[in-house]
């Protein structure tokens, strides 16, 4: 007889999940994860409620990632009333973003998937042996949420993103700050490359057929808004069609669904963004992107860690330049009036997990329809594949350390399981 | 708890993890370790155990499934001193604001006929199935709020609860009041302060994150005159003071006073 082996919580993740592995003497015959954080129902909840009543709950579907909520929530509403933010606008909202990138890869990488590669169970316990690393993960974290503090109101649910614009811009003296501790920042961002370089990418896990979904991004620069979907095998589409390449399932196991291409599970996040647009990458970024290239591998959902090491490098360097404009424009204008006409409006953009959805039809000033698809529900199938091909080549091994690896595969995606818990109208 | 380093577990139930991320991302977290062993909390710690002993409990997040239930039960059972966290595990959270809606509604316009193996409910507070010690308020709170409630437990002393509204902390910031000067729906006056009035400072008005101030004194009732005079619908008012409030017991009946009443 064997006995399942499961793990009901799985640690260092955001949300509530379990995995579940099947074997019998031939091998696996069963893998599941199992989404078991309770349904929130934030489509059907805001659905006849004001629209700026609305926006203000959207980044509550998820802490890690509430300023990419906010934000993607709020473009689609634009789109939907008709109204296009100006271009200094839009560069600021990009820099609140990476603010939320930039926090959310330091948090993943240091103090979720570092301790199993350094032998232990919780992050605070590594401080004494590495103290550095924690300091780094600590202030690398602290310059995202202090981007998203200014810009945002606050690190989590964000207040001050409007319809229009900003609610308030940070001072001068304020942006000067953020640049020159983002310029502190970049070391420790390229430390984190090096360091990351050195980890396992575990090769059971080395799929072959996994295609990358991301956005295209605006203006050919790397980025994270974009009014195009790119596909590793070539596809492309607008952001509106997302309904008929992006097809989501209900599965049994699970309060979040299953998203398919092609009738097939796909990946995003971190690696499909540098699989699919690397060549938009500049600076220092692009140094270090080229000298590791063989370790940002498309069929290995572990390159997603590194991934977000180069991206971190990135988006600091983005995010100063996108100051430096801000600066060379001063003064900038914070809100500019909106009109809330009927209509609806699409937005994909790349939250630090990958693709985030939001799809928006306004009437009468009220939201009409809403659908949000999280990066998370759409890796959850894939992510349920490279589980069970790591099972499958540990299965006979001692049941700890199946778990460790069955959870360390979970961990390379950085799923964010209260976000993909929620969801669409069928 | 002079000697012995003080239990701590943090338990979430359905939320969006952001409590314990502005718990996790504090800098003095750091400090503290010297002083508590960590038994459960699950966004770090691996070796994290639901059934273990504890000093203090922290409970982030809503009651939305029977598992939760019995969750928060055996908590009570482990733990000495029960904190209620942010606006999900006090007042229900953003989930409860479709409170008015059918369950099987809800259910159906997001997962269609879909059938799932685990049973949901509508979004509750948590001091709905058990009692809570005390409470700490925002969505999320504030680091300086965990900060207090730690720092007097630790001492074996209690924190004080907060009694005035946030209009107090925003007329000491010095901003243009939202309600008065702009006629936006600010809930400031009824909702806990704390946060030094945090989104007003925006140009932003409340949403009330933080609750209702306490005591049987949330003035809905003055607030939803005021707001009635704007222009505001009955529908209005309750569905803008119930984003946070779906299940205070006061909310109803004292807007529906105001409008009963007539001019």
């Amino acid at each position: 007889m064997y006995i399942p082996i499961t793990v009901d919580h799985i640690a260092r993740v955001e949300g509530k999940g379990g995995i579940e592995i099947v074997t019998s003497d031939e091998g696996v015959k069963e893998v599941k994860l199992n989404i078991i954080e309770g349904p929130r129902f934030f489509e059907a909840i805001t659905i006849g409620k004001k629209l700026e009543e609305a926006l203000a709950i959207y980044p509550r579907v998820c802490s890690f990632c509430s300023a990419s909520h906010k934000l993607t929530a709020l473009e689609a509403a634009e789109k939907a009333i008709g109204f296009t933010p100006r271009p200094e606008i839009q560069d600021l909202r990009e820099l609140l973003y990476m603010g939320d990138t930039i926090e959310s890869h330091a948090l993943h990488l240091y103090l979720l998937v570092l301790p199993d590669y350094l032998g232990y169970s919780n992050p605070l316990a590594m401080v004494d042996k590495y103290k550095k690393e924690i300091e780094y993960a600590m202030a690398l974290k602290n310059v995202g949420s202090k981007i998203m503090d200014y810009l945002g109101s606050r690190a989590i649910h964000q207040e001050n993103v409007v319809l229009g614009g900003f609610g308030k811009l940070p001072t001068k003296a304020q942006f000067e700050e953020l640049r020159r501790e983002l310029k502190e920042a970049l070391p420790l961002a390229e430390y984190t490359v090096e360091l990351f370089s050195k980890l396992e990418q575990y090769e059971e896990v080395t799929d072959d057929e996994m295609v990358h979904m991301a956005v295209k991004p605006r203006n050919d620069v790397y980025g994270i808004y974009g009014d195009y979907i790119k596909v590793s095998d070539g596809f492309e589409f607008p952001v509106e069609d997302y309904k008929k390449h992006i097809v989501e399932k209900v599965v049994e196991h699970s309060f979040a669904k299953h998203s398919f291409y092609k009738g097939k599970p796909f990946m995003v996040g971190a690696i499909s963004r540098i699989v699919n647009n690397a060549d938009l990458l500049y600076g220092k970024a692009k140094e270090l992107y080229t000298q590791y290239k063989d370790l940002l591998r498309y069929n290995n959902c572990f390159a997603n860690n590194f991934a977000q090491a180069i991206e971190l490098v990135y988006f600091i360097e983005k995010s100063i330049d996108i100051i430096d404009d801000t600066l060379a424009k001063w003064p900038v204008k914070e809100r500019d009036e909106v009109e809330l006409k009927d209509g609806f409006g699409v937005s994909i953009t790349e939250a630090p997990r990958g693709l985030l959805v939001y799809a928006l039809e306004v009437k009468d000033g009220r939201v009409n329809y809403a659908d949000i698809i999280t990066p998370t529900a759409m890796n959850l199938a894939i992510m349920e594949r490279h589980v069970r091909m790591m099972a499958e080549n540990h299965w006979q091994d001692d049941p700890e350390r199946l778990k460790l690896l069955a959870e360390m595969t979970v961990r390379a995606y950085d799923p964010c399981i209260s976000c993909s818990v929620h969801v669409v109208r069928l | 708890m002079e000697n012995e380093k003080v239990r701590i577990g943090f338990y979430a139930l359905t939320s969006c993890y952001g409590c314990q991320l502005q718990f996790a991302m504090m800098d003095e977290i750091l400090h503290l370790l010297d002083k508590a062993e960590i038994e459960c909390w699950f966004m770090v710690e691996r070796d994290s155990d639901e059934d273990r002993e504890v000093d203090i409990a922290f409970i982030e997040g809503s009651v939305s499934t029977q598992e939760e239930v019995e969750l928060v039960k055996k908590i009570r059972e482990k733990a000495k001193i029960v904190v209620a966290v942010g606006a999900c595990a006090t007042q229900g959270g953003v989930q409860s604001w479709g409170k008015d809606k059918e369950l099987s509604e809800l259910w159906k316009t997001v997962y269609g006929d879909a059938h799932v193996k685990f049973e949901p409910k509508m979004a509750e507070p948590v001091e709905k199935y058990i009692k809570v010690d005390y409470k700490l308020y925002g969505c999320p709170p504030e680091k300086k709020d965990f900060l207090y409630a730690l720092g007097t437990f630790l001492v074996g002393s209690w924190p004080e609860d907060i009694d005035y509204p946030v209009c107090v902390e925003c007329r000491l910031r010095g901003n243009p009041c939202i309600l008065i000067e702009k006629g936006e729906p600010c809930l400031g006056p009824v909702t806990v302060a704390g946060c030094d009035a945090r989104c007003p400072g925006f140009n932003v008005a409340c949403i009330g994150c933080r609750g209702a101030v306490g005591y049987d004194v949330a003035w809905f009732d003055s607030l939803a005159l005021e707001f009635k005079k704007k222009g505001l619908t009955k529908e209005e008012i309750l569905e803008r003071m119930k984003i946070f409030n779906a299940h205070n017991p006061k909310l109803e009946e004292m807007v529906n006073k105001i409008f009963e009443e007539g001019e």
